[in-house]
């Protein structure tokens, strides 16, 4: 998987174009590359693990599979909101694990041209780590931010969610 | 130097046969000290020490063919009756055999190192009828050392007879006393753990239940097709109910019989003791009689991988510590020599492991003492304790009796060791004690690790799922029966004290609201600690697959994995030893605050 994060690094200049999955989050729109994404499906029964970090909603049986799921809006420090009818989980493959990302809603699967992708703003007023920013997309009336979910879980995030008590 | 071998197939054909044939000759040489006469049993070591030459010779292993032809001559004089079998003697042909394992493992390993094989020979010649020729080569060997010219004299001064060699080979055998130490490691390595030998009857039966399977899936999809086209509506659950019932029959059957292709005798484990044994009682100058029960028990491998170390550690203990000098027993009426039992049996879902002797027993104020002395316990802490309590002790890391670190024992980590493997396993440990008369050591271990049995529980409306083979009883009980003491709540069960942990607070669950005045407490052990864990309900017994939690959730305290319901939901499996373990403190902590 960390190759798919160095190929779009790689192909900024080649100007190809890329997929990109889009999903909301607290009405702000974001777009993750697909290939990172292995399926979306619905919100279902979530087991709680206790002593875990706030932003680990739990885990899921994905077909006989044991994934954990995370709430990025809490991972972001965003308000809490009730889970409703468009609520989805994206089932993605980070660092070698399955995980699960809850967001609010997925819209569409959208082609941009590398050269769209531009550095994230230095300021970002949202509570996402400046971190997990791998650029801004400006494309007619949309903003959309490109996430690196592999930032996310950097090192010592990885421990820390072992052994966090 | 690479092993060049052009057939492959063949030298592994070697390799799995050598180390077959090795791993029995250990067990066959012990059994030939104890039984010289044994004419059947000297013939079966002689053939699997010549077919080994054979086979060597023909691969071209020049280094082995040179050992197991020494070996071979030796044990062909045992035969022929010219030689006696006596300790000493015993001691060098062990050593060649180990020399040979080391030879066979370099094999295995695809390299063959360049490897002291002289002095070993060296040690064997003195008791062939050997010629002068044989001598001098020995003599002019280039990479004999230190023992070797030492022994090269040794021939010639001490030819005519064999009876004065022996004592000279025992003096021998001390300078080099430390060496058999690593062979005998790399011995052990030789068993392959990445392939498994299935029996093929074994494979013909998986494949007849896999075939019912297949029938059983036709017919599922007969019924709904059925039930579509609307053919008989009122039939349909009764005939799903029947197709239920036989899956479910063809499901258990499958996985018993996977499960029985990862089981492995625990022999694989034992048949190493007799040499330990042997060799430990002549270094110690006691006599031993080592006894082995349900060697064919069978276990998972995983299982097989884990026990060998506590098991060597606790033999080891009993020898050292339990029994006495032949001397000592006579002086306390006992016969001369010791027994250790090692004994191996099913007992429902757990196999139950015991290593009982008759020595001295465990002397529970000395274990006081001594840990008081050590600094592992203080005055209070011993005064609330009972006598099961104070026999635990031992299990402290730091903990020895010894006043002197030998080889052997002294510095406290084999209990150690002992207890952390049998957690490991989700095994418990019993000590029976009988003070004079001898003291068992009972392990009690999971048959597997990757389906078990567990007692489902509700904590607060979320399911767990604790392992059962911890689970030692259950009880419903009245909170006011809870008792506090230095901030830890504890029930009193019978004559011992029991501490508590609420799984409500230690997994940190929303209170459901529910406030009534019983809960259940669920007894566990986790090798030799016993602990109530305080439920809402029990919602009964399951047989669940464990399921890993992935790598981001793998080391969470007191979560074990987890596994899925039958409907789909994932429960968490508790993990007692975690609990346990470093939990602990937690329920201290968050119980003081309540």
């Amino acid at each position: 998987m960390q190759t798919t994060a160095l190929k779009v690094k790689s192909e900024e200049y080649a100007g190809e174009l890329i997929q990109l999955v889009s999903f909301n989050l607290e009405n702000e729109e974001y777009g993750i590359n697909v290939l990172m994404v292995r399926e979306i499906i619905r919100m279902l029964n979530i087991t709680r693990v206790p002593n875990t970090p706030h932003y680990v909603e739990g885990v899921i049986n994905l077909r006989g599979k044991v994934i954990p799921i995370i709430s990025l809006r809490r991972k972001f420090d965003l308000p809490e909101a009730e889970y409703d009818k468009r609520t989805r989980i994206m089932v993605m493959e980070v660092v070698g694990e399955m995980m699960g990302f809850i967001v609010d809603e997925v819209s569409e699967v959208i082609r941009i041209s590398e050269k769209e992708i531009q550095p994230p703003p230095p300021v970002v007023s949202s509570g996402i780590d400046q971190e997990c920013m791998a650029g801004v997309i400006n494309q007619a009336e949309r903003l959309l931010v490109l996430l690196d979910l592999e930032r996310m879980f950097t090192a010592d995030e990885r421990k820390l969610f072992s052994s966090v008590a | 130097m690479p092993i060049d071998c052009e057939d492959q197939e063949l030298l592994e054909g070697f390799l799995a046969e050598t180390t077959e044939l090795l791993e029995k000759l250990d067990d066959d040489l012990v059994s030939l000290e104890k039984s010289p006469e044994d004419a059947e049993l000297m013939n079966r070591i002689f053939r699997s020490i010549h077919t080994v030459k054979g086979a060597s010779s023909f691969l071209g292993f020049d280094l082995l063919v040179k050992v197991t032809h020494k070996t071979e001559d030796v044990l062909n004089r045992l035969r022929k009756g010219e030689l006696v079998v006596t300790p000493e003697i015993m001691d060098v042909i062990l050593e060649a055999v180990d020399l040979v394992k080391t030879l066979v493992a370099d094999i295995k390993a695809g390299e063959i190192v360049e490897r002291d094989i002289e002095s070993t020979i060296a040690k064997l010649v003195p008791y062939l009828s050997m010629s002068a020729t044989e001598a001098t080569v020995l003599s002019a060997a280039p990479k004999a050392e230190g023992a070797a010219p030492a022994a090269a004299p040794q021939p010639e001064s001490a030819q005519a007879a064999v009876l004065q060699v022996a004592p000279a080979a025992a003096k021998l055998k001390e300078p080099a006393a430390q060496k058999p130490a690593a062979p005998a490691a790399k011995g052990e390595e030789l068993a392959d753990n990445s392939t498994v030998r299935v029996d093929v009857k074994r494979l013909d039966d998986l494949m007849n239940q896999v075939g019912e399977l297949v029938l059983e899936r036709n017919r599922m999809i007969q019924l709904h097709s059925d039930y579509q086209s609307g053919l008989d509506p009122n039939g349909f659950a009764d005939d799903f109910g029947k197709l239920s019932k036989r899956l479910n029959f063809v499901t258990s059957e499958l996985q018993m019989q996977v499960l029985k292709m990862r089981m492995l005798p625990v022999e694989k484990v034992f048949k190493k003791f007799p040499r330990i044994v042997r060799n430990l009682a002549r270094d110690l100058g006691k006599e031993v009689d080592l006894q082995i029960f349900g060697e064919e028990t069978e276990l998972d491998r995983s299982v097989v991988d884990e026990i060998g170390d506590p098991l060597i550690h606790l033999i080891r203990n009993a020898l050292d510590h339990g029994l006495e000098t032949p001397d000592e027993r006579l002086a306390s009426g006992k016969p001369r020599m010791g027994t250790v039992m090692l004994s191996a049996a099913h007992e429902g879902n757990q196999i139950v492991i015991s290593i009982k002797d008759n020595g001295r027993g465990i002397n529970p104020d000395k274990i006081a003492q001594k840990a008081l002395d050590k600094g592992l316990i203080t005055e209070e802490q011993l005064a609330v304790m009972g006598s099961r309590e104070i026999l635990e002790l031992i299990f402290l890391p730091g903990f020895s009796t010894k006043e002197q670190t030998t080889d052997l024992s002294g510095r406290g980590v084999g209990m150690d060791v002992v207890r952390t493997n049998i957690r490991k396993l989700n095994g418990i440990i019993e000590i029976k004690n009988e003070l004079g008369h001898g003291s068992e050591f009972i392990l009690k271990l999971p048959l597997t690790l990757a389906i078990i049995q567990s007692l489902l529980v509700e904590v607060e409306r979320e399911v767990y799922s604790i392992p059962l083979a911890s689970v030692i009883e259950t009880m419903r009980v009245d909170q006011k029966e809870f008792h506090m003491i230095g901030g830890q709540e504890v029930l009193k069960l019978r004559d011992s004290v029991l501490p508590l942990l609420r799984l409500g607070r230690v997994f940190s669950c929303a209170d459901a609201g529910h406030d009534r005045s019983t809960c259940y407490v669920v007894i566990v052990g986790v090798a030799e600690k016993r602990v109530g864990l305080v439920v809402t309900r029990l919602l009964g017994q399951q047989e669940v697959a464990i399921k890993s939690l992935g790598k981001f959730l793998a080391n969470l305290p007191g979560i074990g994995g987890s596994t899925i319901m039958g409907d789909g939901r994932v429960a968490l499996i508790v993990d007692p030893m975690g609990l346990i373990g470093g939990g602990e403190g937690t329920g201290v902590r968050k119980s003081a605050a309540a």
